[in-house]
């Protein structure tokens, strides 16, 4: 079955899959999807100590502040392998995301403290910087450091209720700033959404939250360098979980078939099932060797070559995980339009991820414009 | 001593290939419209391929190839198509040869090997019949022994340039297993040149001469022709494709396409129309990653590793890609989509009808795409039945 192919001399990359493996036996993803649903919540905080036990969380973050410095060629198999076992935790926000906001941002005291937080799973640091388009619009920060306050809503916030901290994206008088905002905040206030995978996001509001001494994390020119990266790397991790999700859907679905007898034999047998198994297949062995191709590209020449791989690999593992799985239900027949069938979940799941940072028809457009542009 | 090709990096080797093959290469026969085209029109080219020792990228050096790894012969295959080099009758040199170099006799290599290299022998390949494409297996032209020859009745068809060859090898019926269909299948050399053997072209889509029906009407041919042994032929014609396998899903004929879909697109300022962008956007990314997932089979032959049946995604995709940009052509050529000559773009003439006809091809043969579907079933996914 489908799965990313990368050297792996050492032997980390199959360490790292049989992480997760042994973590999801534990836990299983499905069932803690649908616990976290019925709770209402934005994350379980239980399965994310055991994540940062294992050391998921400060993958790519600089070992002195606990992280495990490794490459995106380990975030993009271990992202992979989490959406194959459906752990739906927010890891691509709080853990990718955040880090990578911030491992790039000048080193201080404020930017170190978050980082060993997402390292060590003690600090749920979650970004604020989208409009309501999920566009990047900065909020409103008046007055001059050290007595700046912030005006203004994001959106699509992760773990808005359980965050202990918010990394904020705001526009002041001399342009763009990155800065760190305690949940608690005076003048800030959550509003959730569901999610379709049983989370939910939060809309986060600042009417005249103040900004302490010493929480500005990086200020100019430099704030829209670090979101840019923040958010390929992210498309990145998004387009390997997306990957997963493709894979594992599959593998389901062809059990299924093999199993699901109508007519006196099983249902894997007919032709016009087959043939769209073997479409899905393809699907899920492309996405796969789109994450691979944009890794590569990533660690070598990187810049603009990086950058396109990513764009391709996101709009290509998001087709592949929503569509797949849009027609594993269907080849599950009543059974996959029930909620107790975990195939909807993967799902929900791919449509989810699929949303996240951009759907494939824009990342094209973005791909054809950067190609064009040159 | 013959240069031992695999022992360079692939970039000198690349540069090397690449800098011979660009200066030698007749300028007049680059970039063809004909996919095949005859022995005559590119003979200077083979004879010259030949006279520097570089016709036959994968035999062994004994036997006059270049002896290239996996790996060196997609290099091969990359600058020949990116420097739009013609495609030669190469029946001989893909297919026959390899065959040959595996199964035949030390009396059969040593005869048929350098007549092909010479050009002397140009080959065809006759497995399909009228009632047997899909399942070859069926195949009925028979051959019945009579003391030291095989006496040949029946007709092969869509036999790509027989018209211009003067030997086929054939899958021909020596005997026949109620049970075991694939059994009595016998692969056997025969000179088209014999009394008794008639060709004649079709006249293809493009209205071109390029496949043809051959007709066998007792076509004595020397026992000494069977490849292999009598009736265990099955086996020996299918393993003949190794790693080649993996240039029916080279992305050479996409990307040539979509180059001249750009070349029309920007001459008929498509690319301001969003909807045009949409549609372009999505096929340059299949592109882009069927290239990807090509990189990802040729790794498994650069680390010395074998293709699975897995390999026939790119077959897949590769012609169905192909197919869907010459669809675009037409659609933005808008009414001029009827005519059957070239259109223009900036006055450079672009072969959008030319494509749109030759792109209907690939998915038919080399196994068609729903019979690469129903194998990819079973080997790959494991499904009954
Ligand atoms: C340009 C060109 C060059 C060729 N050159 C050669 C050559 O040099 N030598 C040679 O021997 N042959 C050659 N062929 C023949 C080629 O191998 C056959 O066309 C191919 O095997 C399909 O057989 P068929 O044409 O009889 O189609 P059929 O087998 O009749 O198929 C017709 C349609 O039915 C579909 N179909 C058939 N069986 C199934 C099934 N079990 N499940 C689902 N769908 C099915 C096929 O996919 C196809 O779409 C060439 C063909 C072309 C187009």
């Amino acid at each position: 079955m489908p799965k990313t192919m990368f050297d792996d001399e050492d032997g980390t990359l199959a360490m790292l899959r049989d992480s997760v493996g042994g973590f999801a036996e534990a836990h299983p993803g499905a069932k803690a999807l649908r616990a976290r649903r019925k709770a209402g919540g934005d994350l379980d905080r239980g399965l994310w100590s055991a994540m940062a036990e294992a050391g998921w969380l400060g993958l790519m973050l600089p070992a002195n502040l606990g992280g495990a410095d490794l490459s995106i060629r380990e975030q993009a198999v271990l992202s992979e392998a989490l959406g194959r076992a459906l752990l739906t935790e927010p890891v691509a926000q709080l853990a990718i995301f955040s880090g990578a906001l911030l491992r790039d941002a000048p080193a201080g005291e404020e930017r170190d403290r978050l980082l060993r937080g997402i390292a060590d799973g003690s600090l749920l640091v979650t970004a604020a910087w989208q409009g309501a388009g999920g566009k990047a619009a900065p909020v409103k920060a008046s007055g001059a450091h050290p007595a700046l306050t912030l005006t203004g809503t994001c959106h699509f916030v992760a773990a808005p209720v359980s965050a202990t901290d918010v990394l904020v994206l705001a526009e002041g008088d001399r342009g763009r700033l990155l800065v760190s905002v305690p949940a608690g905040a005076g003048g800030l206030s959550v509003t959730t959404r569901p999610t379709l995978d049983g989370a939910v996001l939060g809309a986060v509001a600042f009417a005249g939250t103040p900004v302490e001494s010493g929480r500005v994390i990086a200020a100019g020119a430099e704030v829209d360098g670090l979101l840019a990266s923040a958010i390929e790397v992210t498309r990145l991790a998004l387009a390997a979980e997306l990957a997963g999700v493709a894979s594992r859907a599959l593998e389901i679905t062809v059990d299924y078939t093999k199993q699901r007898v109508q007519f006196g034999k099983p249902i894997a047998s007919f032709q016009a099932i087959q043939h769209r198994l073997v479409d899905m297949w393809g699907d899920a062995e492309f996405a796969c060797c789109a994450v691979v191709n944009a890794v590569e590209r990533t660690l070598g020449a990187g810049g603009r070559d990086g950058r396109l791989a990513t764009l391709a690999a996101k709009a290509r593992a998001g087709d592949a995980a929503v569509g797949i799985t849009r027609r594993a239900i269907h080849l599950h027949g009543a059974m996959g339009f029930t909620d107790e069938c975990d195939i909807g979940l993967y799902m929900k799941r791919a449509v989810n991820l699929n949303a996240t940072l951009g759907q494939p028809e824009e990342l094209r457009l973005a791909f054809v414009d950067l190609e064009r542009s040159a | 001593m013959q240069t031992d090709w695999n022992a360079l990096p692939d970039e000198d080797f690349r540069h090397v290939f690449r800098t011979w093959v660009d200066e030698n290469c007749p300028r007049h026969l680059r970039f063809m419209r004909k996919q095949r085209p005859v022995f005559d029109e590119v003979a200077e080219w083979y004879h010259a391929l030949a006279a520097k020792g570089w016709l036959s990228p994968v035999w062994p050096r004994e036997h006059g190839g270049m002896g290239l790894s996996a790996a060196k012969h997609i290099i091969y295959v990359e600058e020949w198509a990116r420097l739009g080099c013609p495609r030669i009758p190469d029946h001989g040199i893909g297919l026959v040869g390899p065959l040959l170099i595996r199964y035949g006799t030390q009396e059969q290599k040593d005869h048929y090997l350098p007549k092909i290299l010479s050009g002397e022998h140009v080959w065809c390949q006759g497995y399909s019949e009228p009632n047997s494409g899909s399942d070859l297996a069926s195949l009925k032209t028979a051959a019945v022994r009579d003391g030291d020859h095989f006496v040949v009745n029946g007709q092969k068809i869509w036999t790509t340039l027989a018209h211009c060859a003067n030997w086929i090898f054939a899958l021909v019926r020596t005997s026949r297993d109620e049970k075991v269909r694939q059994k009595g299948i016998t692969v056997l050399l025969i000179d088209l040149t014999s009394p008794g053997v008639t060709v004649r072209p079709i006249p293809n889509l493009r209205e071109e001469a390029d496949f043809c029906e051959v007709f066998f009407d007792n076509v004595r041919v020397p026992a000494a022709n069977v490849v292999g042994v009598v009736d265990e032929g099955w086996n020996l014609a299918k393993a003949v494709l190794g790693h080649e396998r993996i240039f029916l899903g080279a992305p050479s004929r996409p990307e040539y396409a979509l180059s001249r879909l750009i070349m029309l697109a920007e001459a008929r300022g498509a690319f301001d129309d969003p909807a045009f962008r949409s549609r372009y956007a999505r096929l340059r990314l299949d592109l882009y990653d069927l290239c990807s997932a090509f990189d990802r089979f040729a790794k498994v032959l650069r680390t010395g590793g074998e293709l699975g049946g897995d390999v026939s995604v790119l077959k897949l995709f590769c012609t169905e890609l192909y197919q869907r940009i010459t669809e675009e052509m037409l659609e933005i050529a808008g009414e001029e989509a009827r005519f059957a000559d070239d259109l223009d773009a900036n006055g450079s003439e672009v072969d959008a009808m030319n494509l749109y006809l030759d792109a209907r091809a690939p998915a038919i043969f080399g196994g068609s795409n729903e019979i690469q579907r129903n194998i990819l079933a079973k080997a790959v996914l494991g499904l009954p039945g």
